[in-house]
Protein backbone atom coordinates (compact mmCIF):
# COMPACT_ATOMS: atom_id res chain seq x y z
CA UNK A 1 0.00 0.00 0.00
CA UNK A 2 0.86 3.57 -0.60
CA UNK A 3 1.60 4.24 2.79
CA UNK A 4 3.09 6.54 5.49
CA UNK A 5 5.63 3.59 5.86
CA UNK A 6 7.15 3.97 2.78
CA UNK A 7 9.27 7.23 3.39
CA UNK A 8 12.51 7.01 1.24
CA UNK A 9 13.41 10.08 -0.45
CA UNK A 10 10.64 12.02 1.48
CA UNK A 11 11.88 15.73 2.90
CA UNK A 12 11.21 17.36 5.33
CA UNK A 13 11.18 14.70 8.93
CA UNK A 14 14.18 17.35 10.11
CA UNK A 15 17.62 15.53 12.03
CA UNK A 16 18.74 12.43 12.78
CA UNK A 17 18.79 13.05 16.19
CA UNK A 18 20.65 9.65 17.97
CA UNK A 19 20.51 9.22 21.59
CA UNK A 20 23.82 8.93 23.65
CA UNK A 21 24.19 5.71 25.50
CA UNK A 22 20.96 4.65 24.70
CA UNK A 23 18.70 2.21 26.33
CA UNK A 24 17.01 -0.65 24.63
CA UNK A 25 13.82 0.10 25.54
CA UNK A 26 12.63 3.32 27.03
CA UNK A 27 9.86 2.51 29.35
CA UNK A 28 8.14 -0.63 30.79
CA UNK A 29 5.34 -0.79 28.03
CA UNK A 30 7.84 -0.93 25.23
CA UNK A 31 9.37 -4.22 26.71
CA UNK A 32 5.85 -5.53 27.27
CA UNK A 33 4.89 -4.93 23.81
CA UNK A 34 7.75 -6.26 22.28
CA UNK A 35 7.77 -9.76 24.08
CA UNK A 36 3.71 -9.64 23.29
CA UNK A 37 3.94 -9.80 20.09
CA UNK A 38 6.64 -12.25 20.06
CA UNK A 39 4.66 -14.61 22.28
CA UNK A 40 1.43 -14.13 20.39
CA UNK A 41 3.44 -14.85 17.09
CA UNK A 42 4.65 -17.66 18.14
CA UNK A 43 1.18 -19.17 17.91
CA UNK A 44 1.77 -19.06 13.73
CA UNK A 45 -1.81 -17.41 13.24
CA UNK A 46 -0.41 -14.81 11.34
CA UNK A 47 3.24 -14.51 9.53
CA UNK A 48 6.08 -11.97 9.95
CA UNK A 49 4.53 -9.81 6.08
CA UNK A 50 1.07 -9.84 8.14
CA UNK A 51 2.57 -7.96 11.03
CA UNK A 52 4.28 -5.67 8.69
CA UNK A 53 1.34 -5.22 7.09
CA UNK A 54 -0.81 -4.78 10.19
CA UNK A 55 1.62 -1.95 11.05
CA UNK A 56 1.00 -0.30 7.89
CA UNK A 57 -2.45 0.22 7.88
CA UNK A 58 -1.76 2.52 10.98
CA UNK A 59 -3.33 5.94 9.19
CA UNK A 60 -0.41 8.27 7.89
CA UNK A 61 -0.74 10.97 10.62
CA UNK A 62 -0.97 8.55 13.44
CA UNK A 63 1.98 6.77 11.69
CA UNK A 64 4.44 9.43 11.50
CA UNK A 65 3.20 10.71 15.04
CA UNK A 66 3.81 7.87 16.79
CA UNK A 67 6.67 5.67 18.12
CA UNK A 68 8.14 2.65 17.08
CA UNK A 69 6.36 0.18 19.86
CA UNK A 70 3.12 2.57 19.27
CA UNK A 71 3.00 0.76 15.56
CA UNK A 72 3.70 -2.76 16.66
CA UNK A 73 1.00 -2.15 19.68
CA UNK A 74 -1.14 -1.32 16.73
CA UNK A 75 -0.59 -4.14 14.72
CA UNK A 76 -0.92 -6.72 17.29
CA UNK A 77 -4.29 -5.86 18.69
CA UNK A 78 -5.21 -5.41 15.14
CA UNK A 79 -3.89 -9.01 14.63
CA UNK A 80 -5.15 -10.07 18.07
CA UNK A 81 -8.96 -9.01 17.25
CA UNK A 82 -8.75 -10.03 13.60
CA UNK A 83 -7.69 -13.86 14.90
CA UNK A 84 -10.51 -14.10 17.76
CA UNK A 85 -7.82 -13.70 20.61
CA UNK A 86 -9.91 -10.46 21.92
CA UNK A 87 -12.49 -8.25 21.17
CA UNK A 88 -11.95 -4.17 21.24
CA UNK A 89 -14.76 -4.42 23.54
CA UNK A 90 -12.75 -6.11 26.43
CA UNK A 91 -9.66 -4.33 26.04
CA UNK A 92 -11.31 -0.98 26.21
CA UNK A 93 -13.50 -2.73 29.15
CA UNK A 94 -10.09 -4.14 30.96
CA UNK A 95 -8.34 -0.57 30.40
CA UNK A 96 -11.33 1.17 31.96
CA UNK A 97 -10.96 -1.19 34.85
CA UNK A 98 -7.16 -0.70 35.18
CA UNK A 99 -7.35 2.73 35.12
CA UNK A 100 -9.87 2.98 37.81
CA UNK A 101 -7.49 1.02 39.78
CA UNK A 102 -4.60 3.40 39.47
CA UNK A 103 -7.19 6.19 40.33
CA UNK A 104 -7.98 4.32 43.37
CA UNK A 105 -4.27 4.00 44.25
CA UNK A 106 -3.12 7.64 43.82
CA UNK A 107 -5.85 8.54 46.31
CA UNK B 1 1.07 -24.02 17.82
CA UNK B 2 1.80 -24.19 21.59
CA UNK B 3 1.61 -21.22 23.99
CA UNK B 4 5.84 -19.96 23.83
CA UNK B 5 7.50 -21.46 27.37
CA UNK B 6 10.51 -20.18 28.54
CA UNK B 7 11.93 -23.75 27.75
CA UNK B 8 10.95 -22.66 23.91
CA UNK B 9 13.39 -19.86 23.75
CA UNK B 10 16.26 -21.08 23.00
CA UNK B 11 14.90 -22.23 19.87
CA UNK B 12 12.55 -19.41 19.16
CA UNK B 13 15.68 -16.82 19.23
CA UNK B 14 18.23 -19.29 17.66
CA UNK B 15 16.20 -20.90 14.98
CA UNK B 16 14.31 -17.87 13.57
CA UNK B 17 11.64 -17.81 10.96
CA UNK B 18 12.28 -19.84 7.75
CA UNK B 19 11.13 -17.63 4.59
CA UNK B 20 13.88 -19.42 2.62
CA UNK B 21 11.81 -21.77 0.86
CA UNK B 22 13.76 -25.16 0.04
CA UNK B 23 12.51 -26.30 -3.38
CA UNK B 24 13.78 -26.17 -7.19
CA UNK B 25 12.33 -22.69 -8.72
CA UNK B 26 14.07 -21.54 -12.07
CA UNK B 27 15.28 -18.10 -11.21
CA UNK B 28 14.02 -16.06 -14.10
CA UNK B 29 17.37 -13.55 -13.82
CA UNK B 30 20.58 -14.03 -13.80
CA UNK B 31 23.86 -12.35 -12.02
CA UNK B 32 24.34 -9.00 -14.38
CA UNK B 33 20.67 -8.60 -16.31
CA UNK B 34 18.89 -5.50 -16.74
CA UNK B 35 15.65 -5.53 -14.84
CA UNK B 36 12.71 -2.89 -14.83
CA UNK B 37 10.68 -2.81 -11.80
CA UNK B 38 7.03 -2.58 -11.86
CA UNK B 39 4.83 0.05 -12.01
CA UNK B 40 2.83 -1.39 -8.82
CA UNK B 41 0.17 0.31 -5.96
CA UNK B 42 -1.22 -2.33 -4.32
CA UNK B 43 -3.59 -1.71 -1.32
CA UNK B 44 -2.30 -4.53 -0.55
CA UNK B 45 1.19 -4.87 1.04
CA UNK B 46 4.44 -4.86 -0.74
CA UNK B 47 8.34 -4.70 -0.64
CA UNK B 48 8.81 -2.58 -3.41
CA UNK B 49 9.05 1.07 -2.10
CA UNK B 50 7.95 3.66 -3.73
CA UNK B 51 10.70 5.03 -4.83
CA UNK B 52 12.12 2.39 -6.95
CA UNK B 53 8.87 2.18 -9.22
CA UNK B 54 8.88 1.64 -12.98
CA UNK B 55 13.43 2.00 -12.43
CA UNK B 56 15.93 0.64 -13.95
CA UNK B 57 18.67 -1.97 -12.02
CA UNK B 58 21.10 -4.60 -12.26
CA UNK B 59 20.76 -8.20 -10.78
CA UNK B 60 23.40 -8.14 -8.24
CA UNK B 61 23.19 -11.55 -6.48
CA UNK B 62 20.27 -13.82 -6.28
CA UNK B 63 19.46 -14.78 -2.69
CA UNK B 64 17.92 -17.96 -3.39
CA UNK B 65 14.13 -18.97 -3.42
CA UNK B 66 12.16 -17.25 -0.25
CA UNK B 67 8.38 -16.47 0.35
CA UNK B 68 6.99 -13.31 -1.77
CA UNK B 69 6.30 -10.89 1.35
CA UNK B 70 3.44 -9.17 -0.87
CA UNK B 71 0.93 -11.51 -1.24
CA UNK B 72 2.17 -13.86 1.98
CA UNK B 73 0.88 -11.04 3.90
CA UNK B 74 -2.50 -12.36 2.54
CA UNK B 75 -1.97 -15.81 2.75
CA UNK B 76 -0.29 -16.98 -0.29
CA UNK B 77 3.29 -17.67 -0.11
CA UNK B 78 4.29 -18.04 -4.05
CA UNK B 79 7.56 -18.68 -3.49
CA UNK B 80 10.20 -17.16 -6.18
CA UNK B 81 13.90 -15.91 -6.52
CA UNK B 82 14.47 -12.56 -4.43
CA UNK B 83 17.43 -10.19 -5.81
CA UNK B 84 19.85 -7.81 -5.00
CA UNK B 85 19.37 -5.16 -7.47
CA UNK B 86 21.68 -2.46 -8.13
CA UNK B 87 20.33 1.47 -8.86
CA UNK B 88 22.69 4.07 -9.71
CA UNK B 89 21.47 7.02 -7.20
CA UNK B 90 20.58 9.00 -10.30
CA UNK B 91 18.51 6.22 -11.75
CA UNK B 92 16.31 6.76 -8.90
CA UNK B 93 16.77 10.68 -8.09
CA UNK B 94 17.48 12.01 -11.72
CA UNK B 95 19.28 15.35 -10.89
CA UNK B 96 19.25 15.45 -7.06
CA UNK B 97 21.33 11.44 -7.07
CA UNK B 98 24.23 11.97 -6.07
CA UNK B 99 27.70 10.10 -8.39
CA UNK B 100 29.19 7.07 -7.76
CA UNK B 101 26.19 5.97 -5.51
CA UNK B 102 24.11 3.18 -5.55
CA UNK B 103 21.07 1.63 -3.76
CA UNK B 104 21.06 -2.14 -3.41
CA UNK B 105 17.13 -3.28 -2.79
CA UNK B 106 16.04 -6.56 -2.57
CA UNK B 107 13.48 -7.58 -4.76
CA UNK B 108 11.31 -10.65 -5.80
CA UNK B 109 10.84 -12.08 -9.34
CA UNK B 110 6.96 -10.76 -9.32
CA UNK B 111 8.06 -7.28 -9.00
CA UNK B 112 10.75 -7.49 -11.83
CA UNK B 113 10.27 -7.29 -15.43
CA UNK B 114 13.15 -7.79 -18.48
CA UNK B 115 14.47 -4.36 -20.04
CA UNK C 1 -15.47 -0.52 16.77
CA UNK C 2 -12.00 1.25 15.76
CA UNK C 3 -9.96 -0.64 13.43
CA UNK C 4 -6.76 1.27 14.60
CA UNK C 5 -5.93 2.74 18.01
CA UNK C 6 -6.94 6.70 18.31
CA UNK C 7 -4.02 8.44 19.61
CA UNK C 8 -4.00 11.11 21.67
CA UNK C 9 -1.71 14.24 21.37
CA UNK C 10 1.44 13.86 22.85
CA UNK C 11 4.88 15.43 23.31
CA UNK C 12 7.22 16.15 20.58
CA UNK C 13 9.82 13.49 22.22
CA UNK C 14 7.07 10.87 22.26
CA UNK C 15 6.78 11.38 18.36
CA UNK C 16 8.48 9.09 15.51
CA UNK C 17 9.17 12.17 13.11
CA UNK C 18 11.55 13.25 16.92
CA UNK C 19 12.91 10.27 18.07
CA UNK C 20 11.65 9.67 21.96
CA UNK C 21 13.54 10.29 25.04
CA UNK C 22 12.86 9.91 28.62
CA UNK C 23 9.11 9.77 28.81
CA UNK C 24 8.86 6.80 31.22
CA UNK C 25 5.68 7.66 33.07
CA UNK C 26 5.06 4.30 35.36
CA UNK C 27 3.03 5.81 38.18
CA UNK C 28 -0.75 6.62 38.98
CA UNK C 29 -2.45 8.96 37.14
CA UNK C 30 -0.16 9.52 34.22
CA UNK C 31 -1.27 6.19 32.80
CA UNK C 32 -0.91 6.99 29.02
CA UNK C 33 -3.63 5.46 26.43
CA UNK C 34 -0.91 3.86 25.12
CA UNK C 35 0.22 2.11 28.73
CA UNK C 36 -3.43 1.15 29.82
CA UNK C 37 -3.26 -0.81 26.33
CA UNK C 38 -0.59 -2.61 26.77
CA UNK C 39 -1.33 -3.65 30.28
CA UNK C 40 -5.03 -4.53 29.40
CA UNK C 41 -3.53 -6.60 26.44
CA UNK C 42 -1.21 -8.54 28.91
CA UNK C 43 -4.07 -8.86 31.42
CA UNK C 44 -6.35 -10.11 29.53
CA UNK C 45 -4.14 -12.28 27.58
CA UNK C 46 -2.34 -14.01 31.14
CA UNK C 47 -6.06 -14.41 32.37
CA UNK C 48 -6.95 -16.28 29.44
CA UNK C 49 -3.29 -18.33 29.75
CA UNK C 50 -2.73 -17.71 26.24
CA UNK C 51 0.67 -16.22 27.04
CA UNK C 52 3.20 -17.25 29.92
CA UNK C 53 4.51 -13.78 32.10
CA UNK C 54 7.32 -15.97 33.06
CA UNK C 55 8.22 -16.36 29.02
CA UNK C 56 7.70 -12.47 28.31
CA UNK C 57 10.42 -11.73 31.22
CA UNK C 58 12.80 -13.97 29.55
CA UNK C 59 12.36 -12.56 26.29
CA UNK C 60 12.61 -9.26 27.19
CA UNK C 61 15.74 -10.60 29.09
CA UNK C 62 17.04 -11.73 26.34
CA UNK C 63 16.77 -9.01 24.23
CA UNK C 64 17.66 -6.28 26.69
CA UNK C 65 21.13 -8.26 28.14
CA UNK C 66 21.95 -11.24 25.97
CA UNK C 67 22.25 -10.11 22.49
CA UNK C 68 23.67 -7.00 21.19
CA UNK C 69 26.63 -5.74 18.71
CA UNK C 70 29.33 -7.33 21.14
CA UNK C 71 28.29 -10.32 18.75
CA UNK C 72 28.86 -8.63 15.54
CA UNK C 73 32.04 -6.81 17.19
CA UNK C 74 33.62 -10.52 17.58
CA UNK C 75 32.66 -11.27 14.39
CA UNK C 76 33.97 -8.21 12.81
CA UNK C 77 37.48 -8.83 14.87
CA UNK C 78 37.93 -12.58 13.71
CA UNK C 79 37.42 -10.85 9.59
CA UNK C 80 40.23 -8.57 10.55
CA UNK C 81 42.50 -10.93 11.98
CA UNK C 82 41.84 -14.18 9.98
CA UNK C 83 42.12 -13.77 5.98
CA UNK C 84 40.19 -17.10 5.78
CA UNK C 85 37.31 -16.41 7.73
CA UNK C 86 36.72 -12.95 6.09
CA UNK C 87 36.66 -15.13 2.80
CA UNK C 88 34.16 -17.38 4.45
CA UNK C 89 31.92 -14.04 5.36
CA UNK C 90 31.73 -12.38 2.35
CA UNK C 91 31.29 -15.54 0.63
CA UNK C 92 28.38 -16.91 2.99
CA UNK C 93 27.77 -14.99 5.81
CA UNK C 94 24.84 -16.97 7.21
CA UNK C 95 27.27 -20.08 8.00
CA UNK C 96 30.39 -17.62 8.74
CA UNK C 97 28.18 -15.95 11.36
CA UNK C 98 26.72 -19.35 12.24
CA UNK C 99 29.77 -20.25 13.32
CA UNK C 100 29.38 -18.09 15.81
CA UNK C 101 26.26 -19.47 16.77
CA UNK C 102 25.15 -15.66 15.67
CA UNK C 103 22.62 -16.58 13.39
CA UNK C 104 18.51 -16.81 14.42
CA UNK C 105 15.56 -14.38 15.03
CA UNK C 106 15.83 -11.65 12.33
CA UNK C 107 19.59 -13.05 11.58
CA UNK C 108 18.88 -16.02 9.66
CA UNK C 109 19.73 -15.07 6.62
CA UNK C 110 23.16 -12.49 6.49
CA UNK C 111 25.13 -10.72 4.06
CA UNK C 112 28.43 -9.15 4.81
CA UNK C 113 29.37 -6.28 2.83
CA UNK C 114 32.76 -4.78 3.38
CA UNK C 115 34.21 -1.29 3.74
CA UNK C 116 37.54 -0.40 1.86
CA UNK C 117 39.45 2.90 1.23
CA UNK C 118 37.86 3.29 -1.81
CA UNK C 119 34.03 2.04 -0.97
CA UNK C 120 31.75 2.93 2.06
CA UNK C 121 28.47 0.54 2.49
CA UNK C 122 25.54 1.80 4.79
CA UNK C 123 22.54 -0.27 5.68
CA UNK C 124 18.79 0.83 6.13
CA UNK C 125 15.08 -0.34 6.10
CA UNK C 126 12.97 2.67 4.30
CA UNK C 127 9.87 0.70 4.68
CA UNK C 128 9.96 -0.56 8.18
CA UNK C 129 13.00 -1.05 10.70
CA UNK C 130 14.64 -4.59 9.36
CA UNK C 131 18.16 -4.67 11.00
CA UNK C 132 20.23 -8.10 11.94
CA UNK C 133 19.13 -8.88 15.47
CA UNK C 134 21.32 -11.42 16.17
CA UNK C 135 24.71 -9.73 15.27
CA UNK C 136 23.35 -5.81 16.45
CA UNK C 137 20.56 -6.35 18.69
CA UNK C 138 17.27 -4.28 18.72
CA UNK C 139 18.09 -1.46 16.62
CA UNK C 140 17.93 2.01 18.06
CA UNK C 141 15.70 4.43 17.97
CA UNK C 142 16.99 6.31 15.03
CA UNK C 143 17.57 3.87 12.75
CA UNK C 144 13.50 3.28 12.92
CA UNK C 145 12.74 6.89 12.65
CA UNK C 146 11.64 8.75 9.47
CA UNK C 147 14.65 11.28 9.23
CA UNK C 148 16.81 8.36 8.72
CA UNK C 149 15.00 5.91 6.48
CA UNK C 150 13.72 8.85 4.57
CA UNK C 151 17.18 10.82 3.80
CA UNK C 152 20.44 8.18 3.58
CA UNK C 153 18.67 6.25 0.19
CA UNK C 154 18.91 10.23 -1.31
CA UNK C 155 21.07 12.12 0.62
CA UNK C 156 23.55 9.27 2.01
CA UNK C 157 26.48 11.61 1.65
CA UNK C 158 24.91 14.20 3.67
CA UNK C 159 23.49 11.54 6.39
CA UNK C 160 27.04 10.41 6.92
CA UNK C 161 28.47 13.93 6.96
CA UNK C 162 26.14 14.60 10.02
CA UNK C 163 27.25 11.51 11.62
CA UNK C 164 30.63 12.70 11.19
CA UNK C 165 31.51 10.28 8.09
CA UNK C 166 33.56 12.48 5.98
CA UNK C 167 34.28 10.73 2.47
CA UNK C 168 36.37 11.46 -0.62
CA UNK C 169 34.42 12.63 -3.64
CA UNK C 170 35.63 9.85 -5.48
CA UNK C 171 34.57 7.46 -3.00
CA UNK C 172 31.93 4.61 -3.71
CA UNK C 173 28.88 4.47 -1.63
CA UNK C 174 26.64 1.46 -1.47
CA UNK C 175 23.09 2.27 0.53
CA UNK C 176 21.31 -1.28 1.65
CA UNK C 177 18.17 -1.09 1.55
CA UNK C 178 16.91 -4.03 3.47
CA UNK C 179 13.65 -5.14 2.28
CA UNK C 180 13.78 -8.79 2.38
CA UNK C 181 14.64 -11.42 5.14
CA UNK C 182 18.48 -11.27 4.35
CA UNK C 183 20.06 -8.78 6.94
CA UNK C 184 23.56 -6.63 6.14
CA UNK C 185 26.67 -6.50 8.14
CA UNK C 186 29.05 -3.71 7.14
CA UNK C 187 32.58 -4.43 7.97
CA UNK C 188 34.13 -1.65 8.84
CA UNK C 189 37.88 -1.04 7.81
CA UNK C 190 40.74 -2.47 10.52
CA UNK C 191 41.93 1.20 12.03
CA UNK C 192 45.88 1.92 11.48
CA UNK C 193 47.92 1.51 14.52
CA UNK C 194 46.35 -2.15 15.58
CA UNK C 195 48.69 -4.45 14.22
CA UNK C 196 49.25 -5.95 17.52
CA UNK C 197 45.86 -5.90 18.66
CA UNK C 198 44.51 -9.43 19.24
CA UNK C 199 41.28 -10.84 18.11
CA UNK C 200 39.30 -9.43 21.47
CA UNK C 201 41.25 -6.10 22.08
CA UNK C 202 40.31 -5.58 18.39
CA UNK C 203 36.44 -6.20 18.76
CA UNK C 204 36.21 -3.29 21.12
CA UNK C 205 36.72 -0.82 18.57
CA UNK C 206 34.08 -2.44 16.70
CA UNK C 207 31.10 -0.16 17.29
CA UNK C 208 26.83 -0.51 16.65
CA UNK C 209 27.07 2.60 14.23
CA UNK C 210 30.26 1.17 12.11
CA UNK C 211 28.35 -2.43 11.31
CA UNK C 212 25.31 -0.26 9.99
CA UNK C 213 27.78 1.79 8.15
CA UNK C 214 27.26 5.15 9.39
CA UNK C 215 30.62 5.43 11.75
CA UNK C 216 33.84 3.91 10.60
CA UNK C 217 35.57 1.45 13.76
CA UNK C 218 36.79 3.42 16.88
CA UNK C 219 40.94 4.33 16.41
CA UNK C 220 42.70 3.55 19.07
CA UNK C 221 42.86 7.03 20.48
CA UNK C 222 39.34 7.26 20.60
CA UNK C 223 38.73 3.87 22.44
CA UNK C 224 41.19 5.01 25.06
CA UNK C 225 38.98 8.15 25.41
CA UNK C 226 36.07 6.69 25.69
CA UNK C 227 37.39 4.66 28.22
CA UNK C 228 38.54 7.31 30.46
CA UNK C 229 34.99 9.09 30.35
CA UNK C 230 33.45 5.89 31.47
Amino acid sequence: MNGAHDVGGMHGFGPIDPEVDEPVFHAEWERRCFALSVAMGAYGSWNLDMSRYARETLPPGDYLTTSYYEHWLHGLQRQLVEHDFLSYDEIEQRMRTLQQASDHAET
Amino acid sequence: MPRLEPKDLHEVVRRGTRAKVDVPIEARFAEGDAVRTRNIHPTGHTRLPRYARDKTGIIDRDHGVFVFPDTHAHGDARPQHCYSVRFPSDMLWGAAGEVGTQIYIDLWDDHLEST
Amino acid sequence: MPGYIVLGKRSRHETMVMPEHHHDHEHGSHLSDTELRVRALESLLVEKDLVNPDTLNELVDTYEHKVGPRNGARVVARSWVDPDYRRRLLDDATAAIDEFAFTGRRGEYMVAVENTPTRHNVVVCTLCSCYPWTVLGLPPVWYKSAPYRSRVVIDPRGVLNEFGVTLAENTEIRVWDSTSETRYLVIPQRPAGTDDWSQDELANLVTRDAMIGVARALTPDALARAEAAS
